[in-house]
């Protein structure tokens, strides 16, 4: 039997164009001689790379010691033999051991170093992570909750089964799916941890059980294959500036049959009467400014074409407008006030957005405020809700 | 009674509730490598799914307890059982490895059981590292204290065989 057959779910693999050299899954074996082919292949890479190799560990679940010492001897042999090459080792911060284990490596070579991937991913996250921010997302998951508790079963929502909700920041929105319909399990996976520690107090508080809240790379998640019946995905692809890789994730752990469960916005029609162009002009700003951090706020309408490209099928695609007519308007007034706050304070600036741009911009917030709380106003916050199924 | 440890609890040691156990006949056990795999994975989902993230802590936890049963296979004793339990008091998780063994590894376990309670652990780890030699058992243990905070101790258990308790308080290792 090759030794292959043994270890079935290792891959190792270079990539000449990154110069990169890749493994992934779990990598246990009995003696070294199983890993040959991989070393042979780490020896060749280095034979061929000028300047730095990228080792990639990524999705490198496990790995026993005699492996770790096996490709570690390689890599520190060159250090030595190629004191001109560099190594930079990609950890992931998910897979807990990785980065301390490979870390030590640099206290042996210093041409050895570690970063971690995870951060460089999320290039916009910090803006709407921030602990101020969480009043806000409570409040847009109520007003979100009121569409969406009608829409979920005709996307596959059902009690009894078994569902993630991927990017669950704060967990709210798994607490209510959990309340309502009583699915047999939810993961809520995010890459926050101020969020999830919010999430946790809050269910230790209230006593809620059955949500295993997880901290997790949505992009490359530890979490089985073909698990889950719903894979719910709550305004997150637009603030990714890779949504596809994550849809690849979704795809992945959902099961053969099940559907994957997606809302994003089109910031650009937001709305409100009256005082309609001044609100319609900072929303058109709002996209651009999200676009130059790499953020589609305005991948709500392309949600089908994401869905189909990673391979779904039995697409549906339905719309709902969150607005002041639903439940307190004060409630959309703060969220606009919080929207405001970030997108004309924090990121204008960043942006480095002079004076009077930042004016006009926080003018169309105003207003937008103003028709929600106008006694005959109306003021809009549309949501595009999408689904796939996974083949069979 | 309490052999080779590396740190002497104290009187009043907190209670570990005890949470699985798995016993297999040393046997069958050596009997294919993918065990230590099988077992560890096994163990840890089941033990970690009230942790605050499951997911994570049954990575690290898998990762750990599989050097532990990688370093139980070597046994050159040919009879008896190997008991594996796992237990918790708060944010530690504590591995019971029961193995059979012959006096010479008693010996083995003790000396190295007390090398990793050493200032230079992590220097004689690195050496490794850089080492021609594949990790040896020694250095197997000496990594859970390096990288895992794991404490290790030695106990006598009953003929021909020693109880290997570790440590583990992997809620508390940081991302």
């Amino acid at each position: 039997m090759s030794p292959y057959n043994l270890l079935p779910r290792f891959k190792a693999q270079y990539d000449a164009n990154n110069q990169e050299f890749s493994m992934s899954g779990v990598v246990r074996p009995q003696a070294i001689d199983e890993l040959g082919p991989s070393l042979a292949l780490l020896r060749d890479a280095i034979g061929r790379v000028r300047g730095v190799l990228y080792i990639n560990v990524r999705r490198l679940t496990q790995m026993n010691n005699a492996a770790f010492h096996a490709f570690s001897r390689v890599i520190i042999d060159a250090c030595r033999a190629i004191p001109d090459l560099k190594f930079v080792v990609i950890t992931s911060s998910v897979v807990g051991w990785t980065s301390r284990k490979f870390g030590r490596l640099n206290g042996i070579e210093p041409n050895i170093t570690v970063e971690e991937y995870d951060s460089k991913f999320y290039p916009g996250q910090g803006f709407l992570e921030e602990g101020g921010f969480v009043p806000i997302l409570r409040t847009q998951t109520k007003m979100t909750w009121r569409h969406e508790r009608t829409i979920l079963p005709r996307h596959g929502m059902r009690p009894g089964i078994a569902m993630a909700d991927i990017c669950c920041g704060i967990g709210d929105f798994a607490v209510l799916v959990q309340k309502e319909f009583q699915p047999s399990r939810i993961v809520a996976l995010d890459h926050s941890i101020s969020s999830l520690d919010y999430a946790r107090r809050v269910m230790r508080e209230f006593d809620i059980r059955g949500i295993e809240y997880t901290y997790g790379d949505a992009s490359e998640m530890l979490l089985d294959e073909a698990q889950f019946d719903l894979v719910t995905c709550r305004h997150s692809l637009q603030i990714f500036n890779r949504p596809e890789l994550i849809l690849k994730e979704l795809y992945r752990i959902c099961k053969p049959g099940g559907r994957v469960y997606i809302t994003n916005e089109k910031n650009s029609h937001c709305l409100g009467e009256p005082r309609a162009e001044s609100i319609r002009w900072t929303y058109n700003e709002v996209a651009k400014l999200f676009a130059h951090f790499e953020m589609d706020v305005e991948l709500g309408p392309k949600s089908r074409r994401y869905l189909i490209e990673a391979g779904f099928e039995d697409i549906r695609v339905e719309t709902f407008m969150v607005t002041n007519m639903d439940g307190d308007p004060q409630d959309f007034a703060d969220v606009i006030v919080a929207w405001a706050d970030v997108y004309a304070g924090d990121m204008a600036t960043r942006r480095g957005d002079g004076p009077e741009f930042v004016a006009r911009f926080r003018q169309g917030f105003q207003d937008h405020i103003f028709a929600a709380l106008h006694p005959k106003g109306y003021a809009g916050w549309p949501i595009w809700v999408a689904s796939g199924r996974r083949p069979q | 009674m309490l052999m080779g440890s590396v740190r002497n609890e104290p009187a009043g040691e907190p209670t570990f509730e005890p949470m699985i156990q798995i016993d297999m006949e040393i046997k069958t056990f050596v009997s294919a490598w993918k065990h230590c795999d099988y077992v560890s994975t096994y163990m840890a989902w089941m033990i970690s799914q009230n942790r605050s993230d499951s997911v994570r802590h049954s990575n690290l936890f898998s990762s750990a307890f599989n050097e532990l049963l990688e370093v139980a296979f070597r046994t050159r004793h040919a009879d008896g059982e190997l008991a594996c339990r796992v237990s918790r008091h708060g944010a530690t998780d504590r591995i019971e490895l029961t193995i059979p063994c012959v006096p010479e590894e008693r010996q083995f376990y003790q000396e190295a059981v007390s090398q990793v309670a050493g200032v230079e652990a992590k220097e004689r780890y690195l050496n490794s590292v850089s080492g021609d030699l594949a990790p040896s058992r020694e250095i197997v243990l000496l990594e859970l204290a390096v990288d895992y905070n794991a404490t290790l101790r030695v106990e006598e258990a009953e003929s021909d065989a020693i109880k290997l308790v570790v440590d583990l308080p992997l809620e508390g290792l940081q991302h």
